[in-house]
């Protein structure tokens, strides 16, 4: 479906010398360099497959979406969607796509929002059986009809967003881009947003590209994910995969029972982990196990603990997947894969 | 055509229908324009009276009346803005939304730009002819309204407008290059007011110069169909200039063409 290969694409950067005096300076001698934002990354997505594309700030990941879509022109490697070539063919091709940047809109900014959708159905050639059919689905799942005769731009940006999406759905596209689609919005319009993508991905097989910054938004949503870095592809792989490598780490929290006699180092002794394996952390009386939990099995830990102490208030809690992409981020990833 | 239609006449809709949100906007702006009207007027009545004569090179000042008002009136409504929209959806990044959608980019933009001399020939156009037609008529003593010469007149405006759009686009893409364009615009905006003939008649500027300027695509922009409207041309000389006007619009289109595909390879969208 999506063939993505060595995909590059250098933007010249002018270099500003600080001050006043570089600004003069920038004036008469401009300084630049070639900087690559997408270095090489290659990729494939089968049709139907929920894509999470996730990386830090500046990793370039809107310069790929960017390129998929056709805006942007490689300087070299190929991306091939549906067999099409995004900038040889543009005006076919986007016919075939749905697109949202979460920080732009693609509504009329002056027009009630009902006008909009107007418009885009005769522009993408919808015909008006399938027209009247998608927008009661869209009206079901994204609740636009408290403000589908507002002029646009009196819209808030949780109803902006779902306008957006509703308008990136109206004709049916194969692929789904959706770059960063819950920037800024509230749990409540996430949940109707995350509902409209799940609802199109099972019911129209829409393949969909995501990028986040919300870890809940991969949970949910994405069978697998492509981590970027700094241009460069870190990370290709399902999240549970991910989670296993990165995630055996588990924590329990216990309190113990006043006047049992706990000891700290006592509870130490007796666990044969090591090093980076166990951690014991006191916190007010509440203590906090972190520990490897391929090494030592959860039960075991815990029929360990109770066998110390009549503990209360016990928690056990996965790692969760914002500490290992917040890792991942911050050491890079070199053996997984 | 049939398509053509239906794929881009929600864009002229959209066009007018954003105009119209902003009326105010509008209504002023054509008060200032006006105004620059009647300023011009005073200042070449001026010239006049102190010339001592009652024709001054072919013109009499029922004709600069009728040429002020006229030509100003005609650059107002053929000017395109597209240079101005272009430039600030490059500048913005907002040219990525266009590029998403499947049509084609230069008509996308003429459909929704083309709003703008619509709404003005009624609200504008329309009202002032009548009122500039009825004071000739009333000084004069006699109609002098021609219709068959406002009839070629629209035809020409019409192909002023186009050369208008796809020069003011070229100059738009220049914003790929330079990214803010309004100082350059300013410079723009002045130049073909003088080139154009709408500061002095060409008739009055010195041979070589006006044979020069009557040649280049400015004089298309307003020149050409007033003198149709005012009766000034003889059938050949209308011809002519109409060809001569054909000419430009047919080399303006190619030229946006140039700028447009070498323009879009160094698009870089700012932001996000």
């Amino acid at each position: 479906m999506i063939h993505v290969e060595n995909l590059r694409k250098e933007f010249k950067k002018t270099i500003k010398e600080p001050g006043l005096k570089g600004s003069v300076k920038g004036l008469f001698h401009p300084k630049s360099e070639m900087i690559a934002a997408v270095d090489d990354i290659s990729f494939h997505v089968p049709k139907g497959e929920i894509l999470g594309f996730i990386g830090p700030n500046g990793a370039g990941k809107s310069t790929v979406i960017k390129m998929l879509t056709g805006i942007l022109t490689p300087t070299s490697g190929s991306c091939t969607i549906n067999g099409k070539n995004p900038t040889a063919d543009r005006k076919k091709y986007v016919k075939e796509i749905g697109v949202v940047f979460g920080q732009r809109t693609q509504l009329w900014w002056d027009l009630p929002l009902r006008e909009t959708y107007g418009v885009l159905k005769e522009i993408y050639e919808v015909s008006d059986k399938d027209f009247k059919k998608k927008m009661a689905f869209l009206n079901e799942v994204l609740e636009l009809d408290d403000f589908i005769g507002s002029p646009v731009r009196t819209l808030s940006l949780g109803q902006r967003m779902r306008a957006d999406i509703a308008a990136s759905l109206l004709h049916s596209p194969k692929v789904l881009f959706l770059d960063e689609p819950t920037i800024g919005l509230d749990v409540v319009v996430k949940n109707n947003i995350r509902n409209a993508i799940m609802e199109i991905n099972r019911t129209e097989k829409t393949t969909v590209i995501l990028t986040t910054h919300d870890i809940s938004d991969i949970e949910l949503l994405c069978s697998r994910i492509v981590m970027v870095d700094k241009g460069k592809k870190v990370y290709d792989g399902s999240l549970d995969a991910l989670k296993s490598k990165y995630g055996i780490m588990r924590e329990l929290d216990f309190v113990p029972e006043e006047g049992d006699g706990f000891s700290a180092d006592e509870f130490c002794k007796g666990v044969s982990l090591k090093g980076e394996d166990f951690k014991l952390e006191n916190q007010n009386g509440k203590y906090k196990v972190r520990f490897n939990s391929e090494k030592m099995a959860v039960k075991d830990m815990l029929t360990y603990m109770l066998s110390k102490t009549d503990a209360k208030d016990i928690t056990i809690r996965d790692a969760d997947i914002e500490e290992i992409i917040r890792r991942l981020y911050k050491e890079g990833v070199d053996d997984i894969g | 055509m049939g398509k053509i239609k239906k794929l881009y006449f929600p864009f002229t809709r959209a066009g007018i229908q954003s105009a119209l949100m902003y009326s105010v906007n509008m209504i002023f702006f054509s008060l200032s324009e006006l105004l620059y009207c009647f300023v011009m007027f005073y200042v070449w009545k001026a010239v006049f009276a102190a010339s001592g004569g009652e024709d001054f090179m072919g013109f009499d000042m029922q004709d600069m009346f009728l040429y002020l008002f006229m030509t100003n009136v005609t650059a107002y409504l053929t000017m395109s803005q597209a240079d101005n929209a272009i430039a600030e959806e490059i500048k913005d990044g907002s040219i990525s939304m266009r590029l998403l959608k499947p049509v084609n980019f230069n008509l996308s933009v003429l459909f929704k730009d083309i709003a703008n001399p619509i709404i003005l020939f009624v609200m504008v156009f329309v009202p002032m002819t009548v009122c500039i037609e009825i004071y000739r008529g009333v000084t004069a003593g006699m109609v002098m309204f021609q219709p068959l010469n406002c009839l070629f007149y629209l035809l020409s405006g019409a192909v002023a407008y186009l050369i208008s759009f796809y020069m003011n686009m070229s100059f738009g893409f220049l914003a790929f290059y330079v990214t803010n364009l309004w100082g350059m615009g300013i410079l723009k905006k002045i130049l073909l007011k003088f080139l154009s003939g709408a500061v002095i008649p060409l008739a009055f500027m010195p041979t070589i110069l006006k044979n020069i300027l009557s040649f280049l695509p400015f004089a298309s922009l307003s020149y050409t169909p007033v003198m149709i409207y005012m009766g000034k041309y003889s059938i050949t000389e209308m011809l002519l200039n109409f060809g001569l006007q054909i000419f430009w619009l047919v080399m303006m289109f190619l030229l946006c063409k140039l700028i447009w595909k070498s323009a879009i390879k160094r698009l870089c969208v700012q932001g996000g």
